[in-house]
């Protein structure tokens, strides 16, 4: 039997299928997200079946998470993605103690004690100023692509001082900026700098190491270098880190299943 | 009767009463995104609630305001400048002990007090006061006793209604939000928790149904207009002695806050209540733009070995419920 | 006085510094050339443009090197009290006991300026928890962590209840950090009531004479701490004495703004009055030396005045600056777009006022406290501003928030209303972060819109007065 995790993210929606037993992943898929979230959803899980040699009555449980969650009517339950983030890093990485996930539009700070339980968390969910949303205003403004914003900041000597808390005001700096002849190396190393010390005030002081870095910023290169920065301490990326939660969400469905 | 209006919980009801005034302490509701006496950028929207209470307010007949925050003494010069109605700035002491601090304190509530005769009031006697005092007092031990029995919702409506209810009693179970005795019993199986913070508005006694409902149990509510705002239980010798001096030293010295310099008394408070009630959780409740308990977060994370839930509100309450339910519902995820 | 004063660039600081060493400039022990301190990580020294005297040197030598002369003083044995929030009180009396040396640790505020960022001060601070919605001196709380600025200081004092809640958070985190601190209270200044007696505070505003009482009590403490702290009485006489000096930095002050906000043409620019200004809240830990420094700043606006020099243009917009600015290059950019200051309220007039002398000096250093334009309310402060206005000619008013401070964006909004209602000037409101480069054209836009207005509003009213 197989189980399934539905990650309805702000941007993307990811399913993993598990097998209920070993927990291997059988399957995974990824879509953009839209208007019509339990179709996308519904789509994408039965493309992931399907290519996965598997069918619907193969599937014990599935269990969905992310922001839009309780749009996906075929889950048999929802759990948050804190939750399903801690298990789905615990699972990849077992010795993970903090996880950092920044998303398209939230970022998160979880703590996990040695069983990978969730100890501890703090959200931006509120302000796009430490999320993803920045990074893509940012590329839009500098007519570059998001997955180049990483080898400009390399290139960065000085990173530019962002000042605003909020992207709205903060896309205009970046104009004025560019108008005052900041390179965009400096333009981009400032804005991941400004995420990355968004991180540090959620984290505080104490943050124990190994750092994780989920989430699909994680995948713009470049980020996890500024958290390194920022906190002072090494952060890896995990692998296949935008599938962290739904793996976690199938995990969960197949706790629940037993 | 003359109602005189406030939200400050170091302002004594009983000192308005005495004076033969009504105290309505106001329970604040999200101010409407039309009001433009006060800017939204910078200003908490607790203070910009109050100040839209004040000047819509058609039933009041002063307001008493105190300088516990700047942006709360900012709001009186808004205020005085933007409506008729006659309000009393009370300086409330941040230090809290030395002599000075006290008598600065007592000196501040005869001066309000000069302030309620100007609207009508009378100078009461020592025995009017004691009485009012005791009245208070056994309104608030009803309160207290009664918090076991009723959802977390309902003891804090009942904390804010104090101010009018002089020894009424609660306690029998039931309730109009429905929760029976039964249920109430169940809640012994929920997660424990606190909530700690400044004022709560009218939306956000909905907040603590949530929590309810997604499994924990408040079992205190640390909140400015919660237990931690009320008031301890009177010393009785000295309050019929000179009761006003008890009524000074019971608000003054017995309500403890982030705003007190230094504010360790806020924390030998918790430390007592929270291991008391055998609390799993807190869940810490604040304004964005209030810097007093935005302050407190980090400290209190490193302070207490409790997991803490920062639930950050910028007062409107449409676009925060559905993060809020979020957050609340990945705590209860992580306790339970 | 220096020929042909200008503002000048770091670079050309260099060339006039090897030009007034060369013409015997006599300089202090901490003296040199400006450019030095850019390799001890102050990099926005290279962007500021600065007046070109060398009295105007000596005033940036003193600032600059004041970390320097905190170790020394450590190093002499001598007590070092950091003085939090009363801008400009405490460290009057601080500074009558030979062996201490008062600095103010709120002033760390501008080392992410200064230093552009490069200090990880701010950064410190958010790992407390007090983040960017806070006032930017929450790097103080980073420099008291790193111990990497100024040495920690042997007492801490502030003052709390009617100041500002952002310092008051920081100071309690602070405390929580586990620096001991000794706090005293500032009551919130009212008017007084019917039939109360009454004092008239320096600065012309009157006070309850009970809360002048309160606060002369709260500084015995404060007087008592520090007499235990130093080891020996402050009585009346010293107290006097150091009264004095502090009001000789108030009256050189005095004179400079006068000179500075009403010469044709501006003698002195905006940025350096700001640092001068500075000067008058703790002597930058050295009492004497300041009045060598404003003495002889002094000395170089007044040549420049009896000459008819100055460093703009005569057609300057006279603007009326409210509050300090968390970047010091927007004072130059006020100036760049064609304005120059006349007059300031960086919230410590109560620190430019003299001292009373005919009173009981704690008594005049009590109504000095309470006539801080925190303690009262924005409606008084909006009212001297009015009046300052009056006083210094100025043409519009512009009001400089700063980011996160909880007072700001209430008083903000009073003082705008005050002032446009009473005198019918144009007021600007702008928020200035620690490192403005990102934001200058915005601001420059904002700032040359405010000139635009003031040079309209003057020409409208040179024809009228052609008409008639």
């Amino acid at each position: 039997m197989i189980c399934a995790g539905i990650d309805a993210g702000s941007r993307t929606i990811k399913v993993v299928l598990i097998d209920t037993d070993s927990l291997e992943i059988v399957g995974k898929g990824l879509t953009d997200q839209g208007v019509e979230q339990d179709k996308l959803a519904s789509g994408l899980f039965k493309k992931v079946l399907k290519s996965s040699g598997a069918t619907e009555k193969d599937v014990a449980a599935t269990v969905a998470t992310g922001y839009g969650r309780n749009a996906v009517g075929i889950a048999d339950t929802t759990i948050t993605e804190i939750t399903c983030h801690a298990v789905g890093v615990h699972r990849l990485m077992p010795t993970a103690r903090t996880v950092i996930d920044i998303g398209g539009q939230d970022s998160k700070l979880v703590r996990l004690d040695g069983s990978g339980k969730v100890r501890d968390f703090a959200m931006n969910d509120r302000c796009a100023a430490g999320t993803g949303r920045f990074l893509e205003v940012t590329a839009v403004r500098l007519g570059v692509e998001l997955d180049t914003l990483g080898k400009l900041a390399a290139g960065s000597r000085r990173p530019a001082a962002i000042s605003s808390m909020c992207v709205v005001f903060a896309e205009t700096e970046i104009t004025g900026l560019l108008a005052c002849g900041t390179g965009r190396e400096d333009i981009v190393a400032g804005v991941q700098a400004a995420i990355a010390s968004r991180i540090v005030a959620m984290a505080g002081r104490n943050i124990e190491p190994p750092i994780v870095f989920t989430g699909g910023v994680a995948m713009v290169s470049g980020m996890a270098a500024a958290l390194q920065t920022a906190l002072g301490q090494t952060v890896t990326v995990a692998p296949q880190p935008q599938m962290t939660g739904a793996l976690g969400a199938a995990i969960l469905a197949a706790d629940r299943n037993r | 009767m003359k109602t005189i209006i406030y939200t400050c919980p170091y302002v004594p009801a009983e000192w308005i009463a005495a004076h033969g005034l009504h105290a309505g302490r106001v329970l604040l509701d999200s101010v409407d995104p039309g009001f433009s006496a006060a800017r939204a950028e910078g200003v908490c929207p607790y203070v910009r609630s109050f100040i839209g209470e004040v000047i819509n307010n058609r039933g009041a007949d002063g307001a008493v305001v105190t300088t516990v925050c700047d942006q709360m003494r900012r709001a009186f010069d808004i205020i005085v400048r933007n409506c008729d109605l006659p309000a009393f700035l009370m300086n409330v002491p941040s230090t809290w002990q030395t002599l000075a601090a006290q008598k600065l304190y007592v000196d501040e509530l005869k001066r309000l007090g000069g302030f309620l005769i100007g609207l009508g009031g009378k100078a009461p006697s020592k025995d009017t006061l004691a009485e009012t005092m005791l009245a208070y007092d056994d309104a608030r031990t009803s309160i207290r006793s009664a918090r076991e029995h009723l959802s977390a919702k309902q003891f804090a409506e009942a904390i804010a209604a104090g101010g009018s209810l002089k020894g009424e009693a609660f306690g029998d179970g039931s309730s109009d939000s429905g929760h029976p005795q039964a249920a109430l019993q169940a809640a012994t199986l929920r997660v424990p928790l606190a909530i700690v913070g400044g004022p709560l508005m009218k939306p956000d006694f909905d907040l603590l149904d949530m929590i309810e409902h997604l499994g924990g149990r408040v079992v205190l509510d640390a909140t400015e207009t919660g237990e931690r705002g009320m008031c301890p239980k009177f010393d009785r010798r000295r309050l019929r002695e000179d009761p006003l001096l008890e009524l000074a030293d019971a608000y003054f010295a017995g309500i403890p806050d982030a705003s007190r310099r230094p504010n360790s008394e806020l924390y030998r408070w918790l430390k007592r209540e929270l291991a008391g009630r055998a609390v799993r959780g807190i869940i810490f409740r604040r304004y964005v733009w209030c810097d007093l308990w935005h302050a407190e977060l980090g400290r209190l994370k490193e302070w207490c070995n409790l997991p803490v839930l920062d639930i950050d509100s910028a007062g409107d309450n449409e676009t925060d419920r559905p993060r809020i339910s979020n957050r609340i519902r990945a705590f209860m995820e992580m306790l339970q | 006085m220096t020929d042909a004063p200008e503002r000048i660039t770091l670079e050309e600081w260099d060339v006039q510094y090897e030009k007034l060493r060369r013409a015997g400039m006599r300089q202090p022990q901490y003296g040199g050339p400006l450019s030095r301190h850019v390799e001890d990580g102050d990099h926005r020294l290279r962007k500021l443009r600065y007046d070109n005297s060398a009295a105007a040197l000596r005033l940036w030598n003193f600032l600059l090197t004041e970390e320097d002369r905190l170790r020394e003083a450590r190093s002499a044995g001598k007590k070092i009290v950091g003085t939090m929030k009363d801008l400009g009180t405490v460290p009057v009396m601080a500074y009558c006991f030979d062996n201490v040396a008062a600095f103010y640790p709120d002033g760390a505020w501008w080392i992410p300026c200064v230093m552009e960022l490069s200090d990880g001060l701010l950064e410190v601070a958010d790992s407390l928890g007090i983040d960017e919605s806070f006032c930017p001196v929450r790097a103080m709380l980073g420099a008291f962590v790193t111990g990497a600025h100024f040495p920690i200081p042997d007492m801490l004092i502030c003052s709390v209840g009617a100041t500002c809640d952002d310092l008051s958070a920081i100071a309690q985190r602070l405390n929580g950090l586990g620096h001991p601190i000794f706090w005293w209270e500032m009551p919130h200044r009212r008017c007084p009531e019917q039939d109360e007696p009454a004092v008239i505070l320096p600065g012309g505003i009157a006070a309850p004479k009970c809360q002048v009482e309160f606060v002369k009590s709260e500084l015995e403490r404060v007087k008592a701490a520090l007499e235990e702290l130093a080891g020996e009485r402050l009585d009346e006489e010293k107290l006097s004495a150091g009264i004095s000096q502090a009001n000789r930095v108030r009256q050189y002050l005095a004179e400079l703004r006068y000179l500075a906000f009403t010469a044709e043409p501006c003698p002195i620019p905006a940025l350096e009055m700001l640092i001068a200004e500075m000067l008058a809240i703790h002597f930058c830990s050295d009492r004497r030396e300041t009045i060598a420094v404003l003495g002889e700043l002094l000395e170089e606006v007044r040549g420049r005045v009896n000459a008819g020099l100055g460093v703009l243009d005569a057609d300057a917009a006279r603007i009326f600056w409210v509050n300090p600015v968390a970047d010091l290059q927007v004072m130059n950019l006020l100036e760049d777009c064609g304005g120059r200051v006349c007059g300031t309220e960086y919230l410590f007039t109560h620190a430019l006022d003299m001292i009373p002398q005919d009173v009981p000096p704690l008594e005049a250093l009590a109504r000095c406290a309470l006539a801080d334009p925190m303690a009262g309310s924005s409606i008084d402060r909006a009212e001297r501003i009015c009046a300052d206005v009056r006083r210094f000619g100025a043409e519009a008013v512009l009001i400089s928030r700063i980011p996160g401070a909880s007072h700001c964006a209430l008083e903000g909004q009073v003082i705008s209303e005050i002032v446009a209602e009473t005198l019918d000037v144009p007021v600007l409101e702008i928020e200035v972060p620690p490192v403005t480069d990102s934001m200058s054209p915005t601001l420059r836009t904002r700032i040359e819109a405010l000139v635009e207005t003031v040079r309209a509003r003057r020409r409208a009213t040179q024809g009228i007065r052609s008409d008639r």
